[in-house]
C-alpha cells in the first residue's frame, strides 16, 4: 500500500506517511494558515500528482501557489470554479478545468473524474509520467465555500461520491473546512466522511494545529508556520 | 417523434421521443452525460423547435459556450428558436421570495410566461437547484407548469445523488415517460461509461444497458463485443471480414489446404452510430477451449452454420450448448443458402432444438448485404433481449 509522505517529520517518521484511499478534515478559523497547510499536504513528491477543487481563488492563484513550492506543474491540476462565470470563452486543459460556478457539483464531479481519467491514461503531464499506479493528492478549497451555495444534505451526499472515489484510486484527499462558520452538526456531519481531522487554531497571533485520525501520532497541539511551502513545527 | 440526437437510442426507442412526453436524463456524480441533454436540445432545434432552457445554475452565456464545445457546433445560430431562463433570473427569485410557495409561484409564472410567449415546444430543465430550492415536488412542478399545450416535451437533466431509491420513486409516481440513467462503471481505474434505458411509459422495452463512448461531440451506444460462432468452415472469417470496416483473422492453411482461424477473428465497424467489435472464434474442435473465453462478456452471439452440410450440425449444437449456458442474446444465421440442397428453417430448428424466438437467418456471408442485416437485427434483440 502507497504511503503519502505528509512532510512534517513529525507524522512520517512515526507513520511512514499518510495511507493511500484516506481523507482528512482540515478544520480551521479564518486568517489562519488552513490554506498554506492544505496545499503544503497537497504538493506532489516525484511521480504523484495533485489536484485542486478551487472555489475561493483562480487557477492562477494556485498555480502560483504550486509554484512557490517549487512544483513541477505538469503535475498538478486545477478545478476553478470561479473564473467561468466572468469568462464564459474560457477553454479547458488538460490540467485546468472550468466549471460554471461553485453551485456546479455536476460539472466539479465531471471535471474530477476528467483529470482523474488523464492522470491513468498519462495524459496529464505532458508525455512525462510518473508512478503508476498513480498517486493522487486532492484538495477542496474549500467546502465552506460549497456549503455557501449547497444544502449541506445535498453537499454531504455529493462529497460522500468524492470521498469514495479517492478512496477507491487509493489517493488521499484534504477539504477545507472554516470552523467558526459553522455550527457543531454540520462539522460533525463533514468529519463522518473522514478518515481524520486536522485541526488548527490561533493563539496569541501563533498558530497550532493538531491531528485526530492518526493511531500512532499524538493529538497533542503543535505550534507550526509555513514557509515556503514547508510545515515547519515549533518554530 | 423528437429524435434525442443520438441514433442509436432513438432506434431503441423506436424512433425517437414521442411529442408531450416527459424525459429524465439521470447522471451518476462523475459521468460526463452532458452530451445527452445538449443533443436533444440540438436536435430539437434543428427540427426548428422552439425550445426554453431553464437554467438555474449558470448564465445562458457559460452554458452557449460549453454546448458549442461539447458539441462542436455553435447555438448562436437558433438565436430566434431558443430562449433561456437562468441562474439571473434565479436570484432574482431567491431575492424577492420571503417563502418557499412564494419562490414556487413566482417560478411558475416565469417559466409559464416565457413559454407562452415564445409558443415554446420542448423545456429543458436542469432541476437541480430547483429540487434545492423548492423540494422535489416543487421543482417537478415547474416542469408540469412549462406543459402550455399537450404536445410540450419536457426534458429533465438531473444529478442523481440519492442513487435507484430515487428512481424508483420517479417510477412509481410515473413522473416520467422516460428514464435514462447515465453511470459509470468505476473500480480501481476509471471504466467505461454506459446509459441505461429504465423506463418508458410507451412502450414494453425492457432495462437495458449499454455503455457508451463520446467522440466528435456525439453520444455513441457501443457494443464491446459480439461473437461469431459456429462449426469449423462455416464461413465465419468471411462473415466477419464483410461486416467490418476494419477487420483482422489469424489464419493457417489447414489441412485442406484452405485457411483457417487458429486465435479468432477481429474486427470493428459503425453502425447506426453504434461502435460494435466482433470476435469471430476458431471453428476447429482443437481449439474449442478457447471458446468460452471469447463467449465471456459478450453481449450477443451470431451462431454461423453452413446451410449445405446437416452432419456439421453436431458440432452447432456443440457451440449452441455455450452460448445458452451464458443466456446470451443469440441469432443463427446459415451461410451458403444461395447454393443448392439447403436445409430448410425447420430441419435447423429441428436438429439444433432450437427455440421458436431464436431467429434464423438464410444468407451469403460473402454478401456484406446479408451480413449488415444480421447485425442489424442482433443490434435489435441485444437491445430488446429479456435476460
Amino acid at each position: 500500500m502507497y504511503n503519502y509522505k505528509s512532510g512534517i517529520t513529525q507524522i512520517d517518521q512515526v507513520t511512514g506517511g499518510l495511507e493511500a484511499g484516506t481523507n482528512f478534515l482540515v478544520l480551521a478559523p479564518p486568517m489562519s494558515l488552513a490554506e498554506e497547510l492544505a496545499y503544503s499536504l497537497t504538493r506532489p513528491l516525484t511521480g504523484e500528482y495533485a489536484i485542486v477543487l478551487s472555489t475561493n481563488d483562480r487557477a492562477a492563484e494556485v498555480i502560483d501557489a504550486f509554484k512557490v513550492m517549487n512544483v513541477d506543474k505538469r503535475y498538478v491540476g486545477t478545478i476553478d470554479a470561479i473564473t467561468k462565470s466572468s469568462t464564459p470563452g474560457i477553454t479547458d486543459t488538460n490540467r485546468l478545468m472550468f466549471v460554471a460556478s461553485p453551485t456546479d457539483l455536476t460539472g466539479i464531479g465531471i471535471k474530477f473524474s476528467k483529470m482523474i481519467e488523464l492522470i491513468f491514461d498519462g495524459d496529464f503531464s505532458d508525455g512525462e509520467s510518473g508512478l503508476f499506479p498513480p498517486p493522487v493528492r486532492f484538495c477542496v478549497n474549500s467546502i465552506s465555500t460549497l456549503l455557501m451555495y449547497r444544502k449541506l444534505e445535498v453537499l454531504y451526499q455529493f462529497l460522500h461520491v468524492v470521498t469514495s472515489k479517492v478512496k477507491k484510486i487509493d489517493g488521499v484527499g484534504f477539504y477545507l473546512l472554516n470552523n467558526e462558520s459553522f455550527d457543531e452538526k454540520t462539522i460533525s456531519l463533514i468529519k463522518q466522511l473522514m478518515n481524520g481531522v486536522i485541526e488548527i487554531k490561533i493563539e496569541q497571533n501563533l498558530q497550532y494545529f493538531r491531528i485526530q485520525g492518526l493511531k500512532e501520532v499524538s493529538s497533542e497541539w503543535m505550534k507550526f508556520s509555513v514557509q515556503k511551502g514547508q510545515v515547519v513545527i515549533g518554530s | 417523434m423528437i429524435s434525442t440526437g443520438i441514433n442509436g437510442i432513438d432506434e431503441m426507442l423506436g424512433g425517437g421521443i414521442p411529442g408531450g412526453s416527459t424525459v429524465l436524463y439521470s447522471m451518476e456524480p462523475g459521468v460526463d452525460g452532458q452530451l445527452f441533454m445538449i443533443s436533444t436540445l440540438i436536435s430539437a432545434l434543428s427540427k426548428g423547435l422552439s425550445c426554453l432552457v431553464i437554467l438555474p445554475h449558470t448564465t445562458f452565456d457559460v452554458f452557449k459556450h460549453d454546448a458549442a464545445r461539447k458539441r462542436g457546433c455553435t447555438l448562436d445560430i437558433f438565436n430566434k428558436k431558443i430562449v433561456f431562463v437562468d441562474v439571473v433570473d434565479r436570484e432574482r427569485i431567491v431575492k424577492s421570495s420571503r417563502s418557499r410557495s412564494e419562490a414556487q409561484r413566482a417560478w411558475e409564472k416565469k417559466v409559464k410566461k416565457v413559454c407562452t410567449e415564445n409558443a415554446v415546444d420542448v423545456v429543458f430543465v436542469y432541476l437541480d437547484l430547483l429540487y434545492e430550492d423548492l423540494g422535489l415536488d416543487g421543482a417537478l412542478a415547474i416542469a408540469d407548469t412549462a406543459k402550455i399545450s399537450k404536445e410540450t416535451t419536457i426534458i429533465v437533466e438531473h444529478l442523481n445523488l440519492e442513487g435507484r431509491p430515487l428512481m424508483n420513486t420517479f417510477i412509481s409516481h410515473s413522473s416520467f415517460d422516460l428514464i435514462i440513467t447515465i453511470g459509470s462503471a468505476v473500480s480501481f481505474m476509471p471504466q467505461f461509461n454506459y446509459f441505461t434505458l429504465l423506463h418508458t411509459s410507451w412502450s414494453q422495452i425492457p432495462s437495458r444497458s449499454v455503455p457508451f463512448i463520446t467522440a466528435e461531440g456525439k453520444v455513441v451506444p457501443y457494443i464491446p463485443k459480439i461473437v461469431v460462432t459456429g462449426p469449423a468452415q462455416a464461413g465465419k472469417s468471411t462473415f466477419v471480414t464483410n461486416a467490418s470496416d476494419i477487420g483482422f483473422s489469424v489464419d493457417r492453411r489447414g489441412t485442406t489446404g484452405d485457411p483457417t482461424t487458429v486465435a479468432m477473428d477481429f474486427g470493428w465497424l459503425r453502425w447506426k452510430d453504434f461502435d460494435i467489435t466482433l470476435y469471430g472464434t476458431p471453428g476447429q474442435q482443437r481449439f474449442d477451449s478457447l471458446v468460452p473465453t471469447l463467449l465471456s462478456h459478450a453481449m450477443g452471439v451470431v451462431l454461423l452454420i453452413d446451410a449445405t452440410k446437416p452432419q456439421a450440425l453436431e458440432r452447432a449444437r456443440h457451440h449452441l450448448q455455450l452460448i445458452q449456458d451464458k443466456h446470451l442474446p443469440m441469432i443463427v444465421a446459415a451461410n451458403k443458402s444461395d447454393l443448392p440442397d439447403t436445409m430448410s428453417d425447420s430441419e435447423i430448428r429441428k436438429e439444433l432444438r432450437l427455440r421458436k424466438e431464436v431467429p434464423i437467418f438464410f444468407i451469403s456471408a460473402t454478401r456484406k448485404a446479408d451480413v449488415r442485416l444480421v447485425l442489424e437485427s442482433l443490434v435489435d434483440f441485444i437491445t430488446q433481449f429479456s435476460y
